[in-house]
């Protein structure tokens, strides 16, 4: 299912592609012509070591850095160069990486807060209900500060906090990265309800096992440069990612 | 080491450093001869025995150890209380016999407080041998009270404090309470005694009577079962009342509105001078609370809009630079009827601030506070500078500064007249600050102040933010310095140097950072206080470092933390306020003032 789910994704239009995108941080080249492209409905995770350019990636989708050529499109138009307030209003949204909620405010406003771009009052209520329904946890714990969660929770609380933008794209920072072995197995039971929700979820991730078990499709970057792109069957099978990536010899 | 002195020492050592400080700075000698009650009880006495009262009260507090709660019953609680005490004690008087064997006088060279006559005081009027018995004695006597208080139940506690916190509130409000009580036409003489001007023992004993009478009252009242089940009555009370208040809310609330209008009339002209510049550094401290308690943006150069609102307003109005030869007309000035210019510079003092804002959009903590230090520099030595001169009258500043009058009203010769004012100015900057803190704005600048780069993120514009804070900030901050403007009537730069943007910030933290209860308060207790009790005048900088250190120890959220912050942790708050209450030896005076009951 999930193959033939990235086959038809081929023939429809990204919703979110990176274009020859080129970041520099000063003289630094970080990201060095990299192209990407998500399809609507897909998840697609980007793999790479500590220093491979993955969170940059994520900072030029989001506009907190601005590509020095290149340009990142969404829902067909250019968003790079655009502020990261409009980049998010327009449907990107992000869970970033340790979760960083807001500490002291209550998991309510933590959800509202999600929704801070969005006008639509009802439909804002409906997603509320929405992610409640899929984190009925987060519901028992509305009015509790966030800071005083579980990590488990807490990467719930982020996660619809995501989804409270009601995001065409939703992107993930290492949603395993400091957490015990057994709350990443909990994150990627998480990940996995979003994903069917039918979201399209863009996540980085280092734990490439865990990550390409629910994928789609990913990319491999390495020192800045795109040096993988194949279906999540494909690269776990790939004898250079079970080399590199996946801990075996 | 023996349980109680284990518990002991550390507490004693602080409170022995206490005394042996509040000594060798003055303060001992300037309350030598303020008395509280009667001949005996002398403030500097209580100053003396306070530290060891608390450090009984501190060393009987519940530890845990190894897993286990150490609740101190009666006996033990007073044994260590009286060790802690004791040790305190002969901390002092150790100090006492070797500041004797050096020769009082001698110190008084290097620490020019210390002297014989010190020594005589420390050692409570008596010979150095008797001085030094009299310590031990009271030293355990008073710790052990100290601990003995602590292990009541919080009932009991609170109505064994009730009397003797009258006592102390009424000393140190001496200057207000006696005014209050000519003000409405009666004699105080029955209170305090007209040549200590301290408390008589009849008054003092009589009024804490009927202070404890009243706090004992009040908990039998609740504590009957009809009282109990008034909680769950209340839904039913609540829709008798009007507009969704029980008949309690609007008879208190009626209250508090009389006690407010009331107060310049029952005060005095004086005070009410005092409460005028209050209520301009509550307007300081709402401006300055908004850009650093809501956004979380450190300003240091927060100045800058006090001075550009006072000297706006004297420039708006047609007031005139002061020259060497007499008044001379400013370069830019223009004639407008104070009510109309307010609002001219409010707007001004928000452009000001979004000029303030930008340079420093992309700083963080401590490198906005420096540049905002900058830029208050900036500001004061502009309106000093020679170049300035023409138009702000440089170092001679500015004089005939409109009353801003309203038919029959002087506001710039009656306080209580401007009292009046400063109040209109106060509660339009609360009912701001009160508005924006719940809405949008104010979540977006809680986030924002959580984690900026994760605003972001949620589609906060921070840069818009930011912008926002400092105007509304600065908005706020200049109806305070056009306050002063109308107050004094005229202006000197030296009104506008680093120390109120050091003074704005410290009543905003020690009220409690977003906290707007927090910022009248802490106007009151580092504003106000010294104005109530002038011998303390002299001090407040001493003061002021000494309680901003024991608050941020004690109570890092400030002494009314924005009630957002407490929720999960109210018990261990309840806790911390009773020391700080305990601490600062006159609790509610500066509570009750402004809680709306």
């Amino acid at each position: 299912m999930m193959a033939g789910k990235g086959a038809d994704a081929e023939e429809r239009k990204p919703v979110l592609e990176l274009r020859q995108v080129n970041t520099h941080y000063g003289l630094v080249a970080v990201l060095r012509d990299v192209d990407m492209a998500i399809y609507p409905g897909e998840m697609v995770c980007l793999l790479g070591g500590n220093a491979s350019g993955k969170s940059t990636t994520l900072k030029t989708i989001l506009g907190y850095v601005t590509p020095s050529s290149g340009e990142v499109v969404f829902d067909g138009e250019v968003i790079s160069g655009k502020s990261t307030t409009e980049i998010v209003r327009r449907g990107v949204s992000m869970v970033p990486e340790n979760r960083r909620l807001f500490g002291d405010m209550t998991v309510e406003e933590n959800l509202l807060l999600g929704a801070y771009t969005r006008t639509d009052k009802a439909a804002v209520e409906q997603d509320r209900q929405m992610v409640l329904d899929t984190f009925p946890v987060v519901g028992e714990r509305l009015k509790q500060k966030a800071g005083t969660l579980s990590g488990g929770q807490q990467q719930m609380v982020a996660m619809g906090r995501a989804l409270m933008a009601n995001p065409k794209v939703l992107l993930m920072d290492e949603p395993s990265m400091g957490l015990a072995p057994i709350l990443v197995d909990q994150v990627f039971e998480i990940i996995k309800t979003i994903r069917s929700l039918g979201r399209t979820v863009f996540v980085v991730e280092q734990n490439a096992n865990m990550a390409l078990s629910i994928a789609d499709r990913g990319y491999v970057i390495q020192t800045g440069r795109v040096v993988l792109a194949d279906t999540a069957a494909n690269l776990l099978a790939n004898p250079m990612m079970r080399e590199a990536y996946l801990g075996e010899l | 080491m023996p349980a109680p002195l284990a518990r002991a020492w550390k507490p004693a050592l602080i409170a022995g450093i206490v005394v042996v400080y509040v000594s060798a700075v003055g303060l001992i000698e300037q309350f030598a001869e303020v008395y509280a009650i009667g001949t005996q009880v002398s403030l500097a006495r209580v100053l003396l025995l306070l530290p060891l009262f608390l450090a009984g009260w501190v060393a009987t507090r519940t530890t845990v150890e190894r897993g286990e709660r150490k609740v101190l019953a009666m006996p033990q609680a007073a044994l260590s209380g009286a060790v802690t005490g004791l040790v305190g004690g002969a901390m002092v008087s150790i100090v006492l016999l070797a500041v004797d064997a050096i020769d009082p006088d001698t110190i008084g060279e290097v620490l020019i407080a210390v002297s014989t006559k010190l020594l005589g005081i420390v050692s409570f009027d008596q010979s150095l041998g008797t001085g030094i018995v009299l310590w031990l004695v009271l030293g355990a006597v008073v710790g052990a009270l100290g601990g003995v208080v602590r292990a009541l139940s919080p009932g009991a506690r609170r109505v064994v404090l009730a009397g003797p916190l009258t006592i102390g509130v009424l000393a140190i409000l001496q200057r207000v309470v006696s005014t209050a009580i000519k003000e409405l036409g009666f004699r105080p003489d029955f209170l305090y005694d007209s040549k200590t001007s301290g408390l008589t023992w009849a008054g003092g004993i009589a009024a804490a009577v009927i202070v404890t009478l009243a706090v004992v009252g009040r908990d039998v009242l609740r504590s009957r079962p009809e009282a109990a089940a008034a909680p769950a009555a209340r839904p039913a009370a609540a829709s008798t009342g009007l507009g969704g208040f029980t008949t309690r809310q609007l008879v208190q609330g009626a209250v508090a509105i009389i006690a407010v209008l009331a107060l310049p009339w029952v005060i005095g002209t004086a005070l009410s001078g005092t409460v005028g510049t209050v209520m301009i550094f509550i307007l300081l401290g709402l401006g300055l609370n908004i850009v650093v308690g809501f956004a979380g943006l450190l300003d240091l150069g927060y100045v800058a809009f006090f001075a550009f609102g006072a000297y706006a307003t004297a420039l708006l109005t047609g007031a005139q630079v002061n020259t060497t030869d007499g008044a001379g007309d400013p370069a830019f000035s223009l004639g407008l009827n104070f009510y109309v210019a307010i609002p001219i510079v409010v707007l001004l003092a928000a452009g000001v601030g979004l000029l303030v804002g930008s340079p420093v959009l992309r700083l963080r903590g401590d490198y906005l506070a420096i540049v905002t230090l900058g830029l208050g520099e900036v500001v004061s030595t502009l309106v000093t500078s020679k170049w300035a001169e023409g138009l702000v009258g440089g170092p001679q500043g500015m004089r005939d500064i409109t009353g801003g009058d309203i038919g029959p009203t002087d506001f710039q010769n009656n306080p209580r007249h401007f009292y009046y004012l400063a109040l209109v100015f106060v509660l339009l900057a609360l009912y701001t600050s009160w508005r924006l803190q719940y809405s949008r704005v104010g979540r977006a600048w809680n986030a924002m102040r959580e984690d900026e780069q994760v605003a972001d993120a949620m589609g906060i514009s921070t840069t818009r933010y930011k912008l926002l804070a400092f105007a509304t900030g600065g908005a706020i901050g200049s109806l305070g310095g056009a306050l002063l403007a109308i107050q004094l009537g005229s202006l000197t730069p030296r009104s506008f140097d680093v120390n109120v943007s050091i003074l704005a910030l410290a009543v905003v933290i020690l009220g409690g950072l977003g906290s707007l209860r927090g910022v009248m308060v802490g106007s009151l207790a580092l504003v106000g206080l010294p104005g109530f009790l002038r011998e303390f005048e002299e001090f407040r900088p001493l003061a002021l470092g000494a309680v901003i250190i024991a608050i941020m120890l004690l109570r890092p959220q400030g002494i009314l933390p924005n009630v957002r912050v407490t929720e999960d942790i109210a018990d261990e708050d309840r806790d911390q306020d009773a020391w700080a209450r305990a601490a600062a030896g006159q609790p509610a005076t500066e509570t009750s003032a402004v809680e709306p009951a």
